[in-house]
């Protein structure tokens, strides 16, 4: 056994050779002010009215983190400022140490306010200053920074207008699409995916934070869970549910040019999800013709989901079989930095064999993102 | 000293202690009454009590309003002129002491008054 800490340098290294295309890397804006400069006049007045503010809208006590905070502490760039809040301290804590080629930044928090807490017309104007001010503030510091563009679920059309505006910016890489209680399958989508089709962008999908709280968020199966942790290991339910949507649905083959990319949902429940799936699909195929290929076909061809968190049974040689079973070729790496439960590209990539790093870690990412 | 409609004048401080946007409280025979100063210099004397419940209405905000406007769009106005009462968030505009939108307003007592010598003098 060597020095695990030299070990974990080296492997740093490494991966800072190999290139690293890392599909969910989280911004914060310190305060929500800031974005009045991004909206007509009218309606930063009303948000300052509102005393409006990113922490407002927090989870219900039983599923506040346990430790508190879901952001690192040591990823603060000076005290009082949030992790995530200044582009080059990311650069210099996260960027450049890992060999992050491109990073997509997406922000939850304004999934949140787009997808549940704002109503539809703010939440139009939220997404419009959101992307203003990333594009601004942030692509410009750095060409590895790629903006997972936000739109409002709410107001598709508007979604849809947000993406011909700015979808040609060469440092977006992909329409975010923040979920309410509403599959992906569904038509009210239909909008947003012609136009990002249209644009030639991926929908990416993250969480956003009240997922399973408020109203009008995503609900989780079977009731309501009682502690973070236990809302925590059941939000893979969410990806799960809009996985089989997209496919049964016949979205797929509705924008046959359009793909979709899962983050932070995790992955070791898509396997037997695509076996049921398949299995079902056969048995009761004319139900939904439009389906003309196995559901698994369709999402080995046009669907990926991000690794982390990763799974960690107590034998490794599980996750590797199981991931053997998946197939590489449908993970991409994320790290979710500067988050509590963030993966380094150091260690993820241990989890994968030395055939399937590249493609894990950089050559899936940039199939299915356009990057410039 | 009296105007002409008798009240008696009073002299509440300089003119100078005045910012758009705030109150400067003062008491007049009694009554808690609010002195600020408009975007375009006037000067306002608000009797600290809203007509729909009577709460402390110099303690609410002063900004602008939203007119009524189309579905979606939102029109700002009146910015710096609208006193928004602390409770039921009813709308006086600060230049006619007149509640906003309604078709029956309520209104705000102002006291008149006016700047002599740098000087703001209430009548009342």
């Amino acid at each position: 056994m060597g020095d695990p800490v030299a070990t974990l340098s080296r492997e740093t290294e490494a991966a800072a050779r190999e290139m690293v295309i890392d599909c969910d890397v989280h911004p914060m804006i310190q305060d929500l002010t800031l974005l009045y400069p991004y909206m007509p006049n009218a309606w930063a007045e009303r948000f300052a009215r509102k005393r409006m503010g990113i922490q407002q809208s927090s989870l219900t006590l039983k599923f506040l983190h346990p430790n508190g905070a879901v952001l690192r502490e040591d990823a603060r760039p000076r005290p009082g400022a949030l992790p995530g809040s200044d582009p080059k301290f990311m650069l210099e804590q996260y960027i450049e140490p890992n060999g992050v080629s491109h990073a997509v930044l997406n922000y939850p928090q304004a999934g949140a306010l787009c997808a549940t807490t704002a109503g539809p017309d703010e939440s139009t104007v939220l997404a419009a200053a959101f992307n203003d001010y990333f594009i601004e503030n942030w692509l410009t510091v750095d060409p590895r920074f790629a903006w997972a563009m936000m739109v409002s679920p709410q107001s598709p059309l508007d979604a849809a207008n947000e993406i011909r505006r700015i979808g040609s910016h060469p440092q977006i890489c992909c329409v975010y699409l923040p979920l309410p209680n509403i599959l992906m399958g569904n038509r009210h989508y239909w909008p947003i995916y012609a136009a990002a089709e249209e644009a030639g962008l991926p929908i990416f999908t993250h969480l956003t934070g009240p997922d399973g709280v408020y109203q009008g968020a995503p609900v989780l199966a079977g009731g309501h869970p009682e502690s973070y942790v236990e809302r925590f290991v059941a939000l893979g339910q969410i990806g799960q549910s809009n996985l089989s949507s997209l496919i049964f649905t016949g979205t797929l083959e509705r924008f046959p040019g359009l793909d979709f990319l899962f983050a932070e949902y995790g992955f070791t429940w898509v396997l037997p999800l695509l076996w049921k799936m398949d299995r079902t699909w056969h048995e009761f195929r004319h139900e939904t013709p439009w389906v003309k290929q196995a559901p698994s076909d369709y999402v080995r061809q046009r669907i990926k989901f991000t690794t982390q968190p990763m799974d960690e049974p107590a034998e490794l040689a599980q996750l590797k079989a199981l991931i053997s079973m998946l197939g590489e070729d449908l993970l991409c790496f994320s790290s979710d930095y500067p988050h509590w439960d963030n993966d380094m590209p150091a260690i993820t990539r241990r989890q994968f064999s030395e055939d399937a790093r590249s493609k894990v870690m950089h050559d899936n990412a940039q199939t299915i993102l356009r990057l410039a | 000293m009296t105007d002409m409609n008798g009240k008696t004048a009073h002299d509440v401080g300089p003119a100078s202690q005045l910012e758009v946007g705030k109150f400067v409280m003062t008491e007049i025979n009694g009554r808690e009454i609010g002195i600020t100063k408009l975007a375009n210099g006037d000067i306002r004397a608000v009797w600290n009590y809203c007509p729909h419940r009577g709460a402390a209405v110099c303690k609410g905000v002063i900004g602008g309003t939203w007119a009524p406007s189309a579905p979606g769009q939102l029109e700002y106005e009146k910015d710096g002129e609208v006193l928004v009462c602390p409770w039921h968030g009813f709308e006086f505009d600060l230049d006619t002491g007149v509640e906003l939108y309604r078709q029956k307003p309520s209104r705000l007592r102002l006291y008149p008054v006016e700047q002599s010598d740098g000087r703001v003098i209430v009548y009342a």
